[in-house]
C-alpha cells in the first residue's frame, strides 16, 4: 500500500470514484417504482473496500446515511470472512443488531473481484415501502413496541449465491410484506446498481491495476482528513456545551427527552460527545447511529466535498452503548432518525461561541410537517395514499437571515408533492399551502417562516399528521436572537366549523374534514432591536412579520396608513427596549 | 472580415445569416444558397447596447443586407435579463390560497450538508402577488367562480404601483384556462400597456410551482426582449434588410420574432444549441445517424447527444444552477456542461493535489502563452508545451504562442512542487482535463442508456477537435467527425435550424382508460395551434411536420418517458400497441421492461416544425495540393519520448485525402490531434473523419 501514486492518476481516480457512487444513485432512482426512492431519496449507494472503509458514497440525498454502511460491510465480513465471499454472491441484511435504523432501510450488497481476490463491495441501502409487522409506512411507529412488531428481521442473508438465487429466502420476504412487487421492483433495482459499480470498478481495476487503486485511495483518505484537520485547526481549543430537548416520547409521557453535547476541539481534532444524551427509550426513538455529530462534522468541514472515509477520521465520537442513539438490541427503532435534526443543532449550538461567525440559530429541527391520507376511492375505484412532507424556517445566519419553507438538515433533495399531483390523485382538496407569518424569530437577521398547509378530504380516508416532538423545545436564537415558533396541528371533522388542535393518527374521517399542518419557524440571530429599520419595515411589507410584531418584538414603529418607519418613535423605543433588557440582564 | 478558404460573394442569390452573440464576441456566418460559399464576420460583444456590436459587426461583414433572405438571430437577452435580474416589475396573480406557492417552491436542498442552502429569490416579491378568489378541481370544473371585480380591482392596483409586467397562474388552468383567459382579457382591456403572461399560454402542463416559475420568468423578461427585438428589426431595417427575421430558441428550432416577443422564455437557453444543431444536420448528410455533440471552447465543455439526427430534448432545466436555481419548463436540448476549457487554469490545492479548473482565465488575460498578462497555467499552455497547438500557426499564424511563458509558469507554479517535469505535468494537466470531459460524455450516453460504442463523437469549438481523440479513445467511440468551420460552428448551425414549437398538455389516464376520441381531439387542437402559428410565420403547408409523443409510465413511478406515437398507430386506436411502444422505449432508456405492470398516460406533446430549405456545402477539391506544413515534435503518450511527426495545414487537404496518425492538422481557430494509428479521411464535403486506433490507449 506504499506504492506511490503519480498526482495526475490520482487526480482522476479522486474524480472517477465518487462518478460511480453518484451513478449507481442515478440508476436506482429512474428505475424504482417507489416515492420514498425516486421523490424522498431515501437511500444511499457507496462502494467500500474490502475492511470495510468507506471508498465513495453518493451526495444529494438524505443525508444521515452519511457513512453509515462500514459496520454493516464489516458485520457481513465477520460473519462469511474475507474467504467466505465469492462473485455473484448478493446479500441482504436489515438487522438493527449492527444496522441500527428502522427495519424498512433494507441493505443490498455484493462484492467485487479483482485478479481472483476480494477488493470491494458495492452496497445500495433505500426505503422499502413495507417490511412487514403491524403497518406500511410511519403511522403505527407509537404502537410498536419491539423489533418483531416493526417487521421482518433479516440478518446478513445470501439471496445470492454464485449468481443463483436463494429462490426460498427470496419467497418468504415476498410472503411476508405487503407490496411484494414493489418491493421485489425496488431490490431488483438495487441489485442492478450494485452490479453497475462492479462493472464500473472492473474497468478501473483493470486499467490501473489494484495497487494503484488502493494507494490512491489511501491518498485520498488521508488528503480528505487532512482537509478536515485544516478546518478544525481554526477552532479556537476548548470544551463547547449545550443542550436541548425533545418533547416527552409516548412510552414515557412525563419526562422530556434530554439532547446533552460536548464537542471538545483540541488542536486539529475534534471529539463530539454524546454520553450526556438519554438512555435508551421504550418508545421507537432508538437507533444506533452516528449521523447526528457526521452531519455537523460534514457541514463544518466540507459541505460540499465528497464523503469519504478520510471525512470522519479526524473526529472522534463518543457515545456508550445503551444510550438511545446506540441502543442494545433489542429495541424498537422505527423512528430512528427523528432526533436527528435536534442533535445537528445542538452539536452546533455548542460550537457558537467558538465560531460566532459561522454558526447559524436553529432550524425547525423536525424531519417536517408530514401529511398522510389514504384509503379507497369509491367515485373513482381506486385505492389511493397521499404523502407529503412541508418544510419548515431555518435559523439565521450571523449575516443573513434564514431560508423558510425549507426540509431539515436530515433531508437533502426532498420534494413536497404538488397541489395539482395531490388534487389528480387523490379525493382532497389543498385549501391552502403558504407560509406561516410571524413565525421566524426575531433577530438581527430572522430566522426562516415555516408553512402552514391545510387540506380537506372529499371521501372517505384515513388521516396522519404526526407531532414530531419538538412541541416544547423552540428553535433557538443564536447571540441574542429570539426563538422561531413551534409547530401545530390541527383537525376539523366533517360536519364540524372549527380546527381544533390534534395530531391525527390514521384517523378515520368522512368527507369534509381537514388537516391543518403549521411547521416551525427559525431562530433568529442577535438581537431584533439591531435590525434595520428598513428591513423591518420590508418584512411587513411583505407580510412575512406583522405591525405588531414589528414594534414589540423588534422595537420598530410602523404607521399603518402611510406604511413608512416612524423613526424618531422607533428610536425612543428601541431606547426603552435596550434599557429594559439591560435591567432584565441584570436581574438574571 | 475573415475570409476562411473560400472565394469572395459574387452577387449573391440567396443569402442567409446568423448572427450570434454570445458573452465575449458577435459572430456573423453568412452563407450563399447558390454558391455554398461561407464568409464570416467577429466583433466585440457590447454589453451596454448590443445594437452597437450587432452595427459594427454588419458593416465589418461589408454584406449586402438587402440581398438577405433569412437573418437568423440568437442572443442572450433573456437568460442575462434573468440573471442579472434588471427586468420588469413583475406581479403575479394566483388562486386564493397559493400565495406562497412560488416563493416555498418544493421545499428541497439539493446540497445535503450545506447548512447554508440558499434557494432561488423569487423574481416577484410577496408584496406583488395576489390572490383572486377562483377555483377549479383536478377535472377543471368550477368550484368557485372567477371574481371579476376583485380582479379588476387589482389589476387597477397594479396600474397604481408601476407594475410592468403580469403573471397569472391559476390552479388547474392546464385543464380548464377559461378564468385565466378572462382575466387575460381583463389585463388587456385595463392595463394594454402590461406585458402580461398566462400560464396556460406557456406550459399547459400540471405541477402549479414549475409552471408559475417558468410563467414568472417569461413576464420577467418580458418587457425587455421585446423591446430588443423591436430595436433589432429596426436596425436591420434601417440597413434595408427585408427578409425574414428568426430568432433561436433553447429547443434547437427558430420562430419569428412576433413569438418570441409573446413567448421570450422559450430562446432562455438557445446560445449553446447551434453547434449541436450544426452537428446533427451535418453528420445526417455524413451517413450518420447517432453522434455524440462535444463542444470546448474557453471555459466550458458541453456535451450532448444526437439520435435519429434528432438532438435530445429535455422537458426542463434550471435557470441559475441545478441547486438553488429557477426551474423552467420548458424544452430545452439537452446539454450537459463541465468547467472544463482551453483556458482552465491548473493549480494545487491545500493538501498538494493537482487539480484543473473550474477557474478559468476566460479570453482576457487568457492563458500565459497568449502573452497577455496571463500568469496562472491553463490547459491551452499545457497543449503547447507538449506541442499539440502549433505554436506559430495559431490563428493562422496572426498570434503567435509564447511557449517559454508557458513552460515556465508549469514548471514554477505546477511541476516543481509536485516533483514532475515540465513535460509530465502539461500531459497530466490534459488527461485530467480528460478525464473530467470523459466523465461528462459518459454521463449524457450511458447515463441514458446508450453505449457510446454505437455513436461517432463530432467534435467543434476552439479546443474540441484537440482532445476528442482521446476522450474517444477512453470511451471505446470509434469515429471522430470534425466539421467544417468548427471555431463558427454554433452560428452555422443556427443556419440549419428549422422552425419549431413545441406543446403539451397533461393528460392524465390509466392507459386502459385510454378515450382515443378525447386524446385525437387534443392532438387536433395542437395541431391546429402550431399550424396557424407557422402559417403566419411564413411556412409552406407541405414544409410542415408534426410529431405527436405520449408520456407514459408504469403506475407508481414519477418519471414518464416521452414515447413517440404516429398518427397512423393513433388512428388505430389500439392500446397494446401504444403500451408496446412504451414497453419498447423503457426497455432502451433503462435496460428493462414490465409488461405486466399497468401503465398510464401523462401528457400529450407536439412538435410542430416548418422545414428551412437545406444549405448545402461545397464539395473541397479532389486535387491534393499536399498539405503538409512540415514536421513538428508531439508528446502523446510518453512525456520523455516526443514524436517527430507531420502537420498539415487543413485548407489545403484534399478530398479523399488520408492522413495517418500521429500528426496534427492545423486550421484558423482550431487544431485536430491524432495519435498513431489513428487514421484520417478527408470527405467530400470537408468534413475530417478519424477512424479511432482503439489498441493505443494511453
Amino acid at each position: 500500500m506504499t506504492k506511490a501514486v503519480d498526482p495526475v492518476t490520482l487526480e482522476v481516480l479522486r474524480n472517477a470514484l465518487p462518478a460511480i457512487a453518484a451513478e449507481m444513485a442515478v440508476d436506482l432512482q429512474r428505475t424504482s417504482y417507489n416515492m420514498m426512492i425516486y421523490e424522498v431519496q431515501d437511500f444511499c449507494c457507496a462502494l467500500l473496500d474490502a475492511e470495510g472503509h468507506l471508498i465513495s458514497q453518493n451526495i444529494g440525498g438524505v443525508s444521515h446515511f452519511v457513512a453509515d454502511l462500514g459496520v454493516v460491510i464489516k458485520d457481513g465480513l465477520n460473519r462469511y470472512g474475507k474467504d467466505g465471499f465469492a462473485p455473484g454472491d448478493v446479500v441482504i441484511t436489515n438487522h438493527q443488531r449492527v444496522a441500527g435504523q428502522h427495519l424498512n432501510n433494507v441493505c443490498i450488497y455484493s462484492p467485487v473481484f479483482a485478479g481472483g481476490a476480494l477488493q470491494a463491495f458495492a452496497v445500495v441501502r433505500a426505503h422499502w415501502v413495507d417490511i412487514g409487522g403491524l403497518s406500511t409506512g410511519f403511522s403505527a411507529a407509537s404502537m410498536v413496541v419491539d423489533p418483531w412488531m416493526e417487521g421482518l428481521q433479516l440478518d446478513q442473508i445470501k439471496i445470492y449465491e454464485g449468481g443463483k438465487p436463494d429462490e426460498k429466502a427470496l419467497r418468504i420476504i415476498r410472503d411476508n410484506i405487503r407490496f411484494p412487487e414493489a418491493a421485489m421492483g425496488d431490490l431488483r433495482s438495487q441489485i442492478a446498481a450494485c452490479k453497475l459499480a462492479e462493472r464500473r470498478l472492473d474497468e478501473l481495476f483493470t486499467r490501473y491495476g489494484c495497487d494503484t487503486i488502493y494507494s490512491a485511495i489511501e491518498r485520498i483518505f488521508d488528503e480528505t482528513e487532512r482537509k478536515c484537520r485544516n478546518v478544525v485547526r481554526g477552532i479556537p481549543d476548548g470544551v463547547y456545551e449545550a443542550e436541548s430537548f425533545l418533547d416527552p416520547d409516548t412510552a414515557d409521557k412525563t419526562q422530556t427527552v434530554p439532547i446533552k453535547v460536548k464537542v471538545i476541539v483540541k488542536g486539529d481534532d475534534m471529539t463530539i460527545d454524546l454520553t450526556g444524551c438519554s438512555p435508551q427509550r421504550k418508545s421507537g426513538l432508538n437507533g444506533r447511529t452516528l449521523a447526528g455529530p457526521y452531519i455537523a462534522y460534514k457541514g463544518l468541514t466540507g459541505a460540499l466535498e465528497p464523503v469519504n472515509e478520510g471525512s470522519f477520521r479526524a473526529l472522534k465520537v463518543e457515545i456508550q452503548e445503551g444510550n438511545f442513539m446506540m441502543a442494545r438490541y433489542p429495541a424498537v427503532m422505527a423512528s430512528w432518525s427523528r432526533a436527528l435534526p435536534t442533535v445537528v443543532d445542538t452539536i452546533l449550538k455548542a460550537l457558537a461561541p467558538a465560531l460566532p461567525e459561522r454558526i447559524p440559530a436553529a432550524h425547525l429541527g423536525t424531519l417536517g410537517g408530514s401529511m398522510t391520507f389514504f384509503g379507497h376511492d369509491s367515485r373513482k375505484g381506486r385505492d389511493f395514499v397521499l404523502q407529503t412532507i412541508e418544510g419548515g424556517g431555518w435559523g439565521a445566519r450571523p449575516w443573513e437571515d434564514g431560508e423558510s419553507a425549507v426540509v431539515s438538515v436530515c433531508q437533502g433533495d426532498v420534494r413536497n408533492a404538488p397541489i395539482e399531483t395531490i388534487e389528480l390523485k387523490t379525493p382532497v382538496i389543498v385549501d391552502r399551502r403558504g407560509l406561516r407569518n410571524d413565525s421566524g424569530g426575531p433577530g438581527k437577521f430572522r430566522g426562516g417562516l415555516g408553512i402552514i398547509t391545510q387540506m380537506t378530504n372529499l371521501s372517505e380516508g384515513r388521516w396522519s399528521a404526526s407531532n414530531a416532538g419538538r412541541r416544547m423545545c423552540a428553535p433557538w436564537g443564536i447571540a441574542g436572537g429570539k426563538s422561531g415558533t413551534t409547530s401545530r396541528n390541527y383537525m376539523r371533522n366533517s360536519g364540524e366549523n372549527d380546527f381544533k388542535p390534534f395530531d391525527p393518527t390514521r384517523v378515520l374521517s368522512g368527507p369534509g374534514a381537514a388537516v391543518r399542518v403549521e411547521t416551525a419557524g427559525g431562530g433568529g440571530w442577535g438581537s431584533p432591536l439591531d435590525r434595520e429599520p428598513e428591513k423591518v419595515l420590508n418584512d411587513v411589507l411583505d407580510e412575512f412579520v406583522s405591525i405588531e410584531s414589528a414594534r414589540e418584538n423588534y422595537g420598530v414603529v410602523i404607521d399603518p396608513r402611510t406604511r413608512t418607519v416612524d423613526a424618531s418613535a422607533t428610536s425612543a423605543l428601541r431606547a426603552v427596549k435596550r434599557a429594559g433588557s439591560g435591567k432584565e440582564a441584570k436581574a438574571s | 472580415m475573415a475570409v476562411v478558404g473560400h472565394p469572395q460573394l459574387v452577387s449573391p442569390v440567396s443569402l442567409v445569416v446568423a448572427l450570434d452573440i454570445g458573452g465575449t464576441f458577435t459572430d456573423l456566418v453568412a452563407f450563399d444558397l447558390a454558391t455554398g460559399s461561407i464568409r464570416h464576420a467577429k466583433s466585440s460583444t457590447t454589453p451596454y447596447d448590443l445594437s452597437v456590436g450587432i452595427r459594427k459587426t454588419l458593416e465589418k461583414s461589408g454584406l449586402p443586407i438587402d440581398a438577405i433572405d433569412t437573418f437568423v438571430h440568437g442572443s442572450t437577452v433573456a437568460i442575462n435579463t434573468a440573471i442579472e435580474r434588471n427586468g420588469a416589475k413583475t406581479a403575479l396573480l394566483v388562486t386564493s390560497g397559493t400565495r406562497d406557492v412560488y416563493q416555498i417552491g418544493r421545499g428541497n436542498r439539493p446540497e445535503s450538508y450545506n447548512f447554508f442552502f440558499k434557494r432561488p429569490t423569487p423574481y416577484v416579491p410577496r408584496r406583488d402577488t395576489f390572490e383572486i378568489a377562483e377555483r377549479l378541481n383536478a377535472e377543471g370544473e368550477v368550484m368557485t367562480v372567477l371574481d371579476r371585480a376583485g380582479a379588476e380591482r387589482t389589476i387597477e392596483g397594479l396600474k397604481e404601483s408601476g407594475i410592468a409586467a403580469t403573471a397569472v397562474c391559476f390552479i388547474h388552468s392546464w385543464a380548464n384556462p377559461s378564468h385565466e383567459v378572462e382575466v387575460g382579457k381583463l389585463l388587456a382591456k385595463n392595463a394594454p400597456g402590461m406585458f402580461h403572461s398566462l400560464s396556460h399560454e406557456i406550459l399547459r402542463e400540471y405541477r402549479e410551482y414549475e409552471r408559475m416559475s417558468t410563467t414568472v420568468l417569461n413576464a420577467y423578461v418580458g418587457p425587455r426582449v421585446s423591446k430588443y427585438l423591436q430595436d433589432l428589426e429596426n436596425l436591420l431595417g434601417s440597413f434595408g434588410f427585408d427578409g425574414q427575421l428568426l430568432i433561436m430558441q433553447s429547443n434547437g428550432g427558430s420562430m419569428s420574432p412576433e413569438t418570441a416577443k409573446r413567448i421570450p422564455v422559450a430562446t432562455m437557453e438557445s446560445g449553446p444549441v447551434g453547434g449541436i444543431i450544426a452537428a446533427a444536420e451535418s453528420t445526417r448528410a455524413l451517413g450518420y445517424k447517432n453522434v455524440i455533440a462535444f463542444d470546448m471552447g474557453g471555459t466550458t465543455a458541453k456535451v450532448s447527444l444526437v439520435q435519429d439526427n434528432e438532438p435530445a430534448i429535455a422537458q426542463g432545466y434550471y435557470v441559475g444552477g441545478e441547486a438553488s436555481g429557477h426551474p423552467v419548463m420548458y424544452p430545452v436540448v439537452d446539454i450537459v456542461e463541465v468547467g472544463a476549457g482551453g483556458g482552465s487554469i491548473a493549480w494545487i490545492d491545500e493538501v498538494g493535489a493537482l487539480k484543473v479548473g473550474p477557474r478559468s482565465a476566460g479570453g482576457h488575460p487568457g492563458p500565459v502563452c497568449y502573452g497577455q498578462g496571463g500568469t496562472e497555467p491553463t490547459v491551452t499552455d499545457a497543449n503547447v508545451v507538449l506541442g499539440r497547438l502549433v505554436a506559430d500557426r495559431f490563428l493562422g499564424g496572426e498570434m503567435p504562442l509564447d511557449i517559454k511563458a508557458a513552460r515556465e509558469a508549469i514548471r514554477t507554479k505546477l511541476a516543481e512542487p509536485l516533483g514532475l517535469t515540465v513535460e509530465e505535468t502539461a500531459l497530466g494537466i490534459v488527461r485530467i482535463a480528460i478525464a473530467e470531459m470523459s466523465l461528462a460524455v459518459r454521463s449524457v450516453s450511458v447515463g441514458r442508456g446508450y453505449d457510446p460504442r454505437d455513436f461517432a463523437m463530432v467534435a467543434f469549438g476552439g479546443a474540441g477537435p484537440l482532445h476528442t481523440a482521446e476522450i474517444a479513445r477512453e470511451l471505446h467511440i470509434p469515429t471522430l467527425i470534425i466539421p467544417r468551420v468548427p471555431g463558427h460552428f454554433s452560428a452555422l448551425g443556427m443556419l440549419l435550424a428549422d422552425l419549431r414549437h413545441d406543446y403539451v398538455r397533461t393528460y392524465y389516464k390509466p392507459l386502459e382508460a385510454c378515450d382515443f376520441t378525447a386524446v385525437e381531439g387534443i392532438f387536433a387542437e395542437l395541431i391546429a395551434e402550431g399550424r396557424a402559428l407557422l402559417e403566419a410565420e411564413g411556412v409552406d403547408e407541405k414544409d410542415m411536420t408534426f410529431q405527436r409523443f405520449l408520456d407514459m409510465r408504469y403506475i407508481g413511478q414519477e418519471f414518464p418517458i416521452q414515447t413517440p406515437i404516429g398518427a397512423e398507430e393513433l388512428a388505430r386506436r389500439d392500446i397494446a400497441t401504444l403500451r408496446a411502444a412504451f414497453d419498447r422505449t423503457h426497455d432502451r432508456r433503462f435496460g428493462h421492461q414490465a409488461v405486466d405492470e399497468p401503465v398510464e398516460i401523462v401528457n400529450l406533446r407536439l412538435t410542430a416544425k416548418g422545414k428551412r430549405g437545406q444549405s448545402k456545402f461545397p464539395e473541397v477539391a479532389k486535387v491534393s495540393i499536399g498539405g503538409s506544413l512540415g514536421e513538428r515534435e508531439i508528446i502523446f503518450n510518453d512525456p520523455a519520448k516526443p514524436v517527430r511527426c507531420q502537420i498539415y495545414d487543413r485548407d489545403r487537404l484534399a478530398a479523399g485525402q488520408v492522413v495517418q496518425g500521429p500528426g496534427a492538422v492545423v486550421e484558423y481557430a482550431s487544431t485536430t490531434v491524432l495519435f498513431e494509428g489513428d487514421t484520417l479521411t478527408v470527405a467530400s464535403t470537408g468534413e475530417l473523419v478519424i477512424r479511432i486506433n482503439q489498441a493505443n490507449q494511453s
